[in-house]
């Protein structure tokens, strides 16, 4: 069946979609008589109300940048598949993979293929629904930094809203090595592979982590980006903003009305996060040789983390209310002086050890590792956040691998209660403590003190334990999952903005400058399977805390 | 009377082991048997009382048992076995994903004795093979004489305090009889399936659209089956240059399938094309100017044999009118076409809009488990889109009942405008 690209039909002249000027004369003088002119705003589609769940992304082609690196085998098609076969992707819709080496669209297809059965969460792969999926897959060979590249890709793509029916909505995901974005967003720009003209489709383009190496080089990518797109076009993932349990932190504080009273500096002592891996580096050791745990966790997930907990309320859940109110968070904390670092921030390297009763090699023994390195492998950093609700509650984050178990957690520790009633218990009541377990055994647990029974009155904490597991048996979707729908339907709330990045930069770059210019670090200072350097645990004793027992 | 007491019942076991569950495969785990509603209380008592019997295989402890789920309490009334039996194959598949307690009660022999059986059991899974166990129950009650008229009576000591209670009714609900109300009455969801229902359904549909209200909402399958219907119909006006043209809406036509043949004009279940419309006119805000009736001729009868395919005869079907509140009218038609799709089954929903001289005509059309959507704007073709619409399962709409929140604002305006649409007498029975 012939299937039309673009509407054959003249757009009729006069209808201003969006636009709240009334239409006719009599609509006009309704208005004036301050009678409303219909039941649904005229901005709006009314037929859309209620219709949120059943939303489904207009026609697009997504076309991914990294198509044969570890990322998009691993994570972006399998999420991609795993969309289509629940019938969330549209029909008419286009997956263009674009890479350096030389495939047709059928070898390609066919390693897509072995990495579903390798990595899709739902296995196995239905071989009709796989058929219809492949269909619609196509290879693109080209260097990225080939002006070419962008030439052919364009008219390729034109040529796919043709046979697809995508009618030029794109979205571009990069899932390259970072070095490569700046040149595939001027690339797209050079093709105007970035207009949206009307009537014409939408452009958009997801940009992984890590986005930038420090503040400077932050900001001089979101400048090469801000070239050729609009911010609103500009969708940066940090995953972690996807998973089922980070989006339920904000569930969990504002559906709620019993917590957020107490979200607050006269009540909360302290707060812990953790995000703590038991793996090493892995295959990755170049990369985590630039990186490190304070630009591969610190910058982005913890402090992620750290807004998504102390920020205020968003008055509304869209993307920008809540983004805002994740910068003033980050705004409110001021960047730390050089001479500060060292009293507020502990870097640590795992040595060799053992892990889950195995051994294991140490950081500097790991493939593509520098035996001398002085990268970090544990970070931990006590923040405060100067605003009314926060102000004096140290924010204690932690970061490493190799350490014992993998957790992802974040905890409330309450104050302690102003009098000690129950002398005669051998132990006083413990402060309160309200943990969120963001992964495994993802949960809450509220810690609260008990009477032990028996003829005397002591008094014990006792755990009172949600999860999720025992109340939803549904297993959640993949983070990406969850952020690839949102970015194909224009919500960019779990993406992370221009500003945000940058303030995030902000508080850590005068980190990273000041243990540039430090004495070199005596690494290894922790061994595997511990929880990380001693000096951690001074960072919290010298507060009179410390680290909780994981 | 109250439910039939005996010294029998409590005899409640562990299943033994079989083989180990596969994750998102509920298993059975323990079975008993009970006579009377306390003794189902008890039986309820023990399963969570033994738990280390529950996770121990050969003696030895296999798996950490995690707590009972507890989410809701889910009631379903099937008003015969065979009905009975079709809700606990379809829960024992939904249990994985929206795990609950489960009542299923099955009335009978009105006329006889009151007496009371049930099997109570408990069903477990695992979400993923790393994670905990969790178990959820389900007590099949089959009560006969009084006992079975007073269900609420069975219910209410049943229930797990403070949870919702979602009432499940698969088949013809009796709206109106006192023992329903009563039971409904205590819901805070009723889930209904009105594509089921016997003869044209819309007297059932004009009284759940007077039963529903903010603290009942009601969850029917025949409106969650057109999910993607409505998704189509949306789409074409979140197209800017079409959007004007919703709020110049002259004509809206439903083409639904029916079998022909004796007495097909009320043995057609029409809700599903009914409630198109009616979606459409709460998302307007359409008034009923004049409620549906039936028109034209009867469709063939025995001795005018049905052709599927055959074209449809003009003039029949229903008829009403909507109007805007300026004042302009929406012509409304529901027509049958003589198919080999099971009766009443939505096979086109065509739209007609004039503005300024300038008309969209938009047709959403069913093509094998994907639905069509072809737009022409002066008789010019403008767009064509396909989605797909797979067949929803039992299972799967039921799921979806369950973990709907208690806000549906498509299932409240769409049920209340359904019911203005039919009216109070409308003609059919029900």
């Amino acid at each position: 069946m012939a299937r039309p690209a673009k509407p054959k039909a003249p757009v009729a002249p006069g209808p201003r979609a969006g636009d709240d000027a009334p239409l006719t004369a009599r609509e006009l003088r309704l208005a004036r008589a301050g009678r409303k002119r219909s039941a649904a705003k005229p901005s709006g589609n009314p037929l859309r109300g209620g219709l949120r769940l059943e939303r489904m992304p207009d026609p697009s082609a997504f076309v991914l940048f990294g198509a044969t690196g570890d990322l998009a085998h691993r994570k972006v098609v399998p999420a991609l598949f795993q969309l289509w076969r629940t019938n969330l992707l549209p029909h008419e819709f286009s997956l263009v993979a674009v890479g350096r080496r030389a495939y047709s669209d059928e070898t390609f297809r066919g390693q897509l293929r072995a990495s579903l059965d390798q990595f899709s969460r739902v296995l196995p792969i239905e071989a009709s629904v796989w058929e219809a999926f492949a269909g619609r897959i196509a290879y693109h060979r080209g260097d990225f930094g080939d002006p070419l590249l962008y030439e052919s890709l364009a008219a390729r793509l034109d040529a796919l809203d043709e046979e697809h029916g995508t009618q030029g909505n794109r979205l571009y995901y990069l899932a390259t090595q970072p070095s490569a974005f700046a040149e595939i967003i001027a690339g797209l720009g050079r093709a105007g592979l970035d207009h949206e003209q009307h009537g014409a489709g939408w452009r958009r383009i997801v940009i992984e982590k890590p986005f930038g190496r420090d503040l400077t080089s932050a900001i001089r990518l979101n400048r090469e980006v801000g070239k050729v797109f609009r911010e609103s076009q500009v969708y940066r993932i940090d995953h972690y903003l996807g998973k089922e349990t980070v989006r339920n932190i904000l569930v969990f504080r504002f559906g709620n009305g019993i917590f957020e009273p107490i979200w607050h500096r006269r009540y909360v002592d302290h707060v812990q996060i953790t995000v703590a891996e038991s793996i090493g580096v892995e295959k990755r050791g170049s990369f985590y040789e630039e990186a490190g745990a304070s630009r591969d966790f610190l910058q982005n997930h913890l402090m992620q983390l750290l807004a998504l907990v102390a920020m205020e309320p968003p008055a509304t859940f869209d993307a920008d209310a809540l983004r805002d109110e994740k910068v003033k968070v980050l705004r409110a904390m001021e960047p730390m002086a050089p001479g500060d670092v060292a009293a507020n921030v502990v870097r640590g390297q795992y040595g060799p050890g053992w892990v889950a009763g195995e051994p294991v090699a140490g950081y500097r023994e790991e493939p593509e590792v520098d035996p001398e390195s002085e990268t970090e492998t544990y970070v931990a950093a006590r923040l405060f956040i100067d605003d009314w609700r926060w102000a004096g509650v140290p924010f204690y984050l932690r970061a490493g691998k190799r350490l014992p178990k993998r957790a992802t957690e974040i905890a409330i520790r309450f104050k302690e209660v102003p009098h000690a009633m129950f002398k005669e218990s051998n132990a006083d009541p413990e402060a309160n403590l309200l943990a969120m377990r963001i992964q495994p055994d993802e949960g809450i647990l509220l810690r609260f003190a008990a009477k032990v029974p028996g003829l005397g009155l002591d008094v014990r904490g006792v755990n009172m334990d949600f999860t999720y597991g025992s109340a939803f048996s549904v297993d959640s979707p993949d983070a990406y999952e969850t952020l690839i729908l949102d970015a194909l339907l224009g919500d960019a709330a779990l993406y992370t903005r221009a500003d945000e990045v940058e303030k995030a930069w902000a508080i850590v770059t005068p980190i990273i400058e000041a243990w540039a210019g430090a004495p070199q670090p005596a690494f290894p200072d922790y061994e595997a399977g511990s929880w990380g350097p001693d000096a951690a645990d001074v960072l919290l004793e010298r507060d009179g805390r410390r680290w909780r027992r994981i | 009377m109250a439910p039939h007491l005996s010294s029998a019942g409590g005899d409640g076991a562990v299943v033994p082991f079989g083989i180990s569950a596969m994750p998102g495969e509920p298993t059975l785990r323990w079975a008993g048997h009970a006579t009377s509603v306390a003794e189902i209380e008890r039986e309820l008592g023990r399963i969570w009382a033994l738990p280390q019997a529950m996770a121990a295989r050969d003696g030895a402890a296999e798996r950490h048992v995690a707590a009972r789920t507890s989410v809701l309490n889910l009631v379903v009334v099937a008003r015969s076995p065979e009905l009975g039996e079709g809700a606990a194959s379809t829960l024992a598949m939904a249990t994985g994903r929206h795990p609950s307690r489960t009542l299923i009660l099955v009335p009978t022999d009105p006329d006889g004795p009151g007496w009371l059986r049930a099997e109570v059991r408990a069903y477990c899974m695992v979400p993923r093979a790393d994670a905990p166990e969790t178990c959820a129950e389900q007590v099949y009650i089959t009560a006969g004489g009084d006992t079975g008229r007073h269900l609420q009576a069975i219910v209410a000591p049943l229930l797990v305090h403070d949870l919702p209670v979602t009432v499940w009714w698969p088949g013809d609900p009796p709206f109106g009889v006192a023992s329903t109300s009563a039971l409904v009455g205590t819901a805070d969801r009723l889930v209904v399936d009105g594509s089921h229902w016997t003869g044209d359904g819309l007297d059932r549909l004009a009284a759940l659209a007077a039963l529903a209200r903010p603290t009942l909402p009601v969850s029917d399958f025949a409106l969650m089956r057109q999910a993607r219907w409505r998704e189509a119909v949306a789409s074409v006006f979140d197209r800017p240059e079409f959007l004007p043209y919703l709020r110049s809406l002259r004509r809206i036509a439903v083409t639904y399938a029916t079998r022909g043949g004796p007495n097909a004009e009320v043995s057609t279940n029409l809700v599903k094309p009914i409630y198109h419309v009616a979606w459409l006119a709460a998302r307007l805000e359409l008034r009923v100017a004049r409620p549906l009736a039936r028109v034209g001729r009867p469709l063939a009868d025995g001795s005018r044999p049905a052709r599927p395919g055959a074209p449809p005869e003009p003039g029949r079907g229903l008829r009403a009118l909507l109007e805007w509140d300026r004042g302009a009218d929406v012509e409304i038609v529901i027509r049958p076409v003589i198919s080999g799709m099971p009766g009443g089954t939505t096979l086109r929903v065509e739209l007609l809009a004039e503005r300024r001289g300038s008309e969209l005509r938009a047709e959403v059309t069913a093509e094998a488990e994907s639905v069509h959507v072809l737009v022409w704007q002066d008789g010019v073709e403008a767009l064509e889109r396909t989605y797909h619409a797979p067949r929803l399962t039992d299972v799967d709409l039921l799921t979806a009942a369950l973990e709907a929140g208690s806000r549906d604002p498509v299932a409240e305006g769409t049920l209340a405008a359904a019911g203005r649409l039919v009216g109070v007498g409308a003609p059919g029975a029900g």
